[in-house]
């Protein structure tokens, strides 16, 4: 291993063991890399979203109540799928209510502003909706509960064209299904 | 003309071309044509004839003039049937490079109108125009987005889907029979096929999580589809007409997006935000995964279409403008082919290799554009009332 991509895989570590706080989830996935044919000072990109397979849609079909908007959206840097350490007790909150109602599940939106491309997007907003899948894993839910569905820049919140709409718009909504 | 001469063009640069004030000799650049002897009254000739008109300068290759190298006679008439006759003459070299007739009902006068201008392209410069082509794209006029299919001009316009949902990303299959596309129609973005003759829908992909339609391989038998059932979305490849997935990426740190085909189906080209969350790149692959990074300039590199030419189309943001640029994979070179007046973003190459359609952001509205890539200036395709989005040129 070079210096500088050693560099680079500690700094990975680093930001994984930030957004988490989380020591053994660390260990279990935080120097997880999966080869693409890329060299690897190519790769320090954005954190790891992988909390494995999703969950089967098929048990969400099943829920009889859907409630929305009763827990506050996480909120996300521009261009970025990292849950700021500010948000994280909004997730929090979300994860003591799954504890104590076991038979509820979760689906996670995910959002972005307008700016940049609709395909893009779709992924961008994913990868957000992924990475507070993660953080409600390592908090303990069961990934089972969890599906994600991300809407890119299609559904904003503040119809606004500036920093302030946009900042509201890039998100994570949490929508719980009742069983 | 063979494709190698027409790159040659290309790197001669556009202002050149654009400069150039008279051409009487079809030497790749602007032949002059008289159209003046070309004849046409009443409602179903009047629409045939100017719809001609407009293609062929739009077209870009042909300046409309009485002293011209090439002369059009004939006419267009009938009354229950449209009838054509058309001949071409090459004044130089005095001879008929075209003499044909058409008949067609007089609701298709546009279609034969398209028809006809490509066969005097094929006439006088010896390969296929754009004119036959359609487009496929999205619009939200009825409040929702769906699909439109329309000519090449814009005219004939007509909605495909009405799913009352999200439509994204409409890609042509090879034939132009069928369009594969992203649908949220059943709460969650999954990847369709629609026969666009039967109007029958099959779903190709609906697994957890997002299911985004990428590009369709030119032999027409496979799609490329952004999956995140895994854990995260990644690029994937699925047979059309049988079951199977075969995942092409590994980025748990990144993100793909837009994946499209080279012309010879041996590589992919895609966006991911690999280099950093903030910015998206392109990045080139072959079907066993193994890839490269494309792009170094601009912070978001986004929209990839690969050329029938081998340039790549796509959207770059610099200095606050995003743009529709061309980049060679091979040599790198790489320049820009829209005005800098306003945000242009979604590039499709149009199948001459020459132009290429896309949105032009105004104001708060998006329309879509025919640009030149040898200098015309750009053409608006699409009618005032809604916006237009992602568009994706078909050849027939």
């Amino acid at each position: 291993m070079t210096m500088r991509s050693f560099v680079s895989t500690l700094l990975v570590c680093a930001m994984a063991v930030s957004m988490t706080g989380c020591k053994s989830w660390f260990s279990k996935k935080g120097s997880k890399t999966t080869g693409t044919g890329l060299p690897e000072n190519d790769t320090i990109g954005g954190l790891s979203t992988e909390g494995g397979s999703l969950a089967d849609r098929k048990d969400f079909a099943t829920g009889n109540s859907v409630m929305a908007g009763q827990f506050e959206a996480v909120r996300f840097a521009f261009d970025s799928a990292q849950v700021d350490e500010s948000e994280r007790a909004k997730t929090e909150a979300i994860s003591e209510y799954l504890k104590s109602n076991a038979s509820t599940l979760v689906t996670l939106e995910g959002h972005c502003d307008e700016r940049g491309s609709a395909e893009y997007n779709v992924s961008l907003g994913e990868r957000r909706a992924l990475a507070v899948r993660s953080y409600l894993m390592n908090l303990g839910i069961d990934g089972a509960r969890i599906q994600t569905k991300s809407f890119g820049s299609e559904r904003p919140k503040d119809p606004g064209h500036d920093e302030s709409a946009w900042s509201v718009n890039r998100r994570v909504e949490f929508v719980l299904i009742k069983q | 003309m063979k494709s190698t001469s027409f790159l040659l063009l290309m790197f001669l640069g556009w202002s050149a071309i654009a400069q150039e004030v008279v051409v009487s000799k079809p030497t790749g650049t602007k032949a002059s044509l008289d159209l003046s002897g070309f004849t046409g009254t009443g409602p179903a000739p009047g629409v045939f004839r100017q719809t001609l008109e407009a293609d062929l300068l739009r077209s870009g290759w042909f300046t409309l003039t009485r002293q011209a190298a090439y002369v059009v006679r004939g006419s267009c008439g009938g009354g229950a049937s449209l009838a054509v006759e058309c001949q071409v003459t090459d004044v130089v070299k005095s001879s008929l490079v075209l003499s044909k007739s058409y008949t067609d009902t007089p609701a298709n006068a546009q279609r034969l109108a398209h028809k006809t201008a490509d066969d005097i392209i094929m006439a006088v410069k010896g390969f296929r125009g754009i004119c036959s082509g359609r487009i496929v794209m999205v619009g939200n006029r009825t409040g929702n987005k769906e699909l439109y299919v329309c000519d090449s001009d814009g005219g004939n316009l007509r909605q495909l889907t009405s799913d009352r949902s999200i439509s994204l990303s409409p890609q042509w299959t090879p034939s132009g029979a069928q369009i594969v596309y992203t649908s949220y129609r059943r709460g969650y973005p999954d990847a369709y096929l629609i026969d666009l003759a039967s109007g029958a829908r099959s779903c190709l992909a609906n697994y957890s999580g997002m299911n985004m339609a990428g590009g369709v391989s030119p032999n027409g038998s496979e799609v490329l589809l952004v999956l995140s059932r895994d854990g995260n979305p990644e690029v994937y490849i699925k047979p059309l007409a049988a079951t199977g997935l075969t995942r092409l990426t590994h980025t748990p740190r990144a993100g793909e997006a837009s994946p499209a085909w080279s012309p010879d189906g041996s590589k992919i080209v895609y966006v991911s935000d690999l280099a950093g969350a903030g910015s998206p790149q392109l990045y080139i692959m072959d079907r066993a995964g193994s890839s490269r990074r494309l792009t170094s300039r601009g912070r978001e590199n986004v929209s990839p279409d690969w050329g029938p030419n081998g340039w790549i189309a796509y959207s770059s943001k610099r200095g606050g403008l995003y743009g529709v640029y061309i980049i060679n994979p091979t040599t790198q070179e790489d320049r820009a082919v829209s005005p800098s007046d306003t945000h242009y973003e979604e590039p499709a190459w149009a199948s001459d290799g020459r132009h290429i359609v896309c949105t032009r952001r105004e104001g708060r509205g998006s329309r879509i554009y025919l640009l030149d890539t040898m200098g015309d200036p750009p053409v608006c395709l699409t009618p005032n009332g809604g916006d237009w989005f992602s568009p994706a040129w078909c050849s027939k």
